[in-house]
């Protein structure tokens, strides 16, 4: 564990849809600076993990907390915290890039909208698409300018739920760096995939999420992600 | 209270951008109200009915079933790329959400009921000349009564997995006040009363918009939250 | 309480309600004197009275309760509220049928837009979007939102409704009962109205806590299959 200032904290979080546990009493504590890496098979409540992290969702029990502040769905102002890139783009297809980026920053209270745009579409390389309107972009080009969406606000944490699944080589690069400068800024990244190849050697910390619960917890230390993938295998069958 | 202003404006700017850019609620919305126009013509005996005793009717049913169509499909926007979620997880509060789309559909829906006035009054052979600013202010309440009610039950129904169809089973029973108060008020301000007589009714068709605005306001965040 | 307890509970009053139930029909065959007007048909008015404000009652109940769910979430007042919105449209059918049977004799006609029935009618259509609001989501947590969110406009909705129906059109009697100098109704009839009022509430609650008491049973074996899991 690293020493830095505790950004990331849950407690006893659950959350069942009836009678199916999505998130079963789990907690969850991060700092500044951690990368985790949450990896499991499909169903094993991953996303539902991260959108109750983002504040999207209300846990059934258990609680959250993002800098000291517990998530108080009455208040607003720890959303500024927190930025979510999904697989989703959150983007309006009939509006520019630019436009896009200036709805949200309206939304967040952006104060130096113009230049923080303009900075973060030079940072994912669309600068020259800032005015494209975004459903002629490619799905690459859609991740890159949602991942400036994300970035918009600074946001300390940052979750990203499967950012990688159908990226083309140039956008997956951006990515890459993007992330490696988010660890350097010291802020606190959770990646969800069940792509194990994806940005583990990232990650500082790694779980493998099965049903609902983290059955095993460490980091690669040195081993190549081939170790990791064996290790998994058997997490995952013995509990499954 | 200003940042709240300019998450509202942010939500009914984006809206209107989109609307004005694909034009598909109001082209689907005046298309309707015409062609309601044009069937409920065929559907009247003229012999034994008075075109114009019946258009205030079915002006208000134009702008229910219209307004219904449009409205209904508010969220389905936002659903595309999961951009609601989008807006739900930044710092605008949920009312603020909720002001700036009623404000978006009203603006829709008022520019529809003024198309439908005019095109109902050119086939049925209605004087517009007299009460008419009265008569576009009883619409401008009645779109607001709707549109809050239906903003509203448009989130609920994206929800679900009925969708639109579950829209009139919720909406309509609540529209009761709505049509009788606006049809009260607007068919005597059309025969030329003056708009004395019918303030009672334009006074609670008024209580019944401010009242759904409220209600709305507060309960669209249960509808939106996870 | 528990749910042994509500079940319980649910018996007496259901015992209680029906053994009134068959008084009061006694009452109205029996021992009440016929209405000088419009005669023997005027004893429904024991049976569709009371029910009608039973389902008021129900719709008020369910959106107290659907409020209280919204702000405290606790499952077992959204339970109450179900329960509450299933015995309200019991009621309000109950009003549906014997407003046009009376109607039919008094009236000449089934159905009129009497203010009354026009908004039981609508009442009516609130229980059933209700309903199906509930058990349209995938969420069940969500079904739950939607349908307090209902239950609540609707409820605000009512006086509306009553209101602009009323000024609408108003062939019914006046009212009988609650006017400022006092009621009217002759005394045995009033007896046995307040006498209804009393016994249907008496079922509707009985009802309720049985209806509840079974959603108590499921929620608990939700329960246990998930820990089961």
């Amino acid at each position: 564990m690293s020493s830095g200032r505790l950004v990331l904290e849950a407690k006893g979080l659950h959350r069942n849809y009836g009678s199916v546990v999505a998130v079963d009493d789990l907690d969850l504590s991060m700092s500044e600076g951690e990368f985790l890496t949450i990896v499991g098979p499909n169903g094993a409540g991953k996303s539902t993990l991260l959108s109750m992290l983002s504040g999207a969702m209300r846990p059934t029990t258990g609680s959250v907390s993002v800098c000291g502040e517990q998530l108080d769905f009455g208040r607003q102002e720890w959303r500024h915290r927190i930025g979510m890139l999904s697989h989703q783009g959150f983007l309006y297809d009939r509006m520019t890039v630019e436009e896009n980026l200036h709805f949200y920053g309206k939304l967040f209270g952006v104060t130096d909208l113009e230049d923080r745009i303009a900075s973060r579409l030079r940072r994912v390389g669309l600068s020259e698409r800032a005015r494209s309107e975004v459903r002629k972009l490619s799905h690459g080009m859609r991740q890159r300018a949602s991942l400036a969406r994300a970035l918009l606000h600074d946001p300390d944490v940052v979750l990203l739920d499967e950012p990688y699944s159908g990226l083309d080589p140039a956008a997956s690069l951006v990515l890459r760096d993007v992330l490696e400068e988010l660890k350097d800024g010291r802020r606190t990244v959770v990646m969800v995939t069940h792509n194990l190849r994806e940005g583990l050697e990232m990650a500082t910390r790694i779980a493998i999420q099965v049903a609902g619960r983290f059955h095993w917890e460490g980091s690669l230390k040195g081993a190549g992600w081939e170790d990791f993938e064996s290790r998994y295998h058997r997490v995952v069958e013995g509990r499954v | 209270m200003s940042t709240y202003l300019t998450q509202v404006w942010a939500i009914l700017r984006k809206d209107l951008v989109l609307e004005i850019r694909s034009r598909e609620r109001v082209g689907a919305m005046c298309a309707f109200a015409v062609l309601t126009g044009v069937l409920f013509n065929f559907s009247i005996d003229t012999t034994t009915v008075r075109p114009n005793e019946v258009a205030t009717g079915l002006i208000w049913m134009t702008l229910i079933f219209g307004g219904l169509l449009g409205v209904g499909r508010t969220f389905h926007l936002e659903s595309q790329d999961g951009a609601l979620q989008g807006i739900l997880m930044s710092p605008a509060p949920k009312d603020a959400i909720f002001i700036g789309k009623l404000i978006a559909n009203f603006v829709l829906l008022f520019v529809v009921s003024l198309l439908v006035l005019g095109v109902f009054g050119l086939f049925f052979g209605i004087d517009l000349g007299r009460n008419l600013s009265w008569v576009v202010f009883v619409l401008g309440i009645g779109s607001l009564g709707f549109v809050a009610v239906g903003t509203l039950f448009a989130a609920v129904a994206e929800g679900t997995h009925l969708r639109e169809t579950l829209l009139p089973v919720l909406v309509f029973p609540l529209m009761v006040p709505m049509v009788i108060y606006g049809v009260g008020a607007m068919m005597p301000l059309l025969s030329g009363r003056p708009f004395t007589e019918v303030e009672g009714n334009v006074r609670m068709l008024g209580a019944f918009a401010l009242a759904a605005v409220a209600a709305g306001a507060v309960l669209f965040r249960y509808v939106v939250e996870d | 309480m528990t749910t042994a307890g509500m079940r319980r509970g649910g018996v007496v009053l259901t015992v209680l309600g029906l053994a009134g139930l068959i008084a009061l029909y006694w009452m109205c065959f029996f021992w009440v004197s016929t209405e000088v007007n419009q005669g023997v048909i005027q004893r429904i008015f024991y049976v569709h009275v009371p029910a009608a404000w039973t389902s008021f009652l129900a719709i008020g109940f369910a959106a107290l309760a659907s409020g209280m769910y919204l702000w405290l979430r606790d499952d077992r007042l959204d339970r109450a509220a179900l329960c509450a919105i299933e015995g309200g449209l019991v009621f309000a059918t109950l009003v549906l049928t014997t407003g046009p049977l009376w109607g039919k004799i008094a009236w000449g006609t089934y159905w009129t837009w009497e203010p009354r029935l026009t908004l039981t009618l609508l009442l009516w259509f609130i229980f059933v979007g209700y309903i199906m609001v509930r058990n349209s989501t995938e969420d069940p947590d969500k079904g739950k939102r939607f349908a307090a969110v209902v239950a609540i406009i609707g409820a605000l909705d009512i006086p509306f409704i009553h209101l602009s129906v009323v000024w609408f059109r108003s062939l019914h009697p006046e009212p009988v009962v609650a006017k400022p100098d006092g009621p009217t109704l002759p005394g045995d009839m009033l007896a046995t109205l307040l006498f209804g009022v009393l016994v249907f509430s008496l079922l509707f609650f009985g009802l309720f806590l049985f209806r509840y008491a079974v959603e108590a049973l499921r929620a608990e074996a939700d329960l246990r299959a998930r820990s089961a899991a």
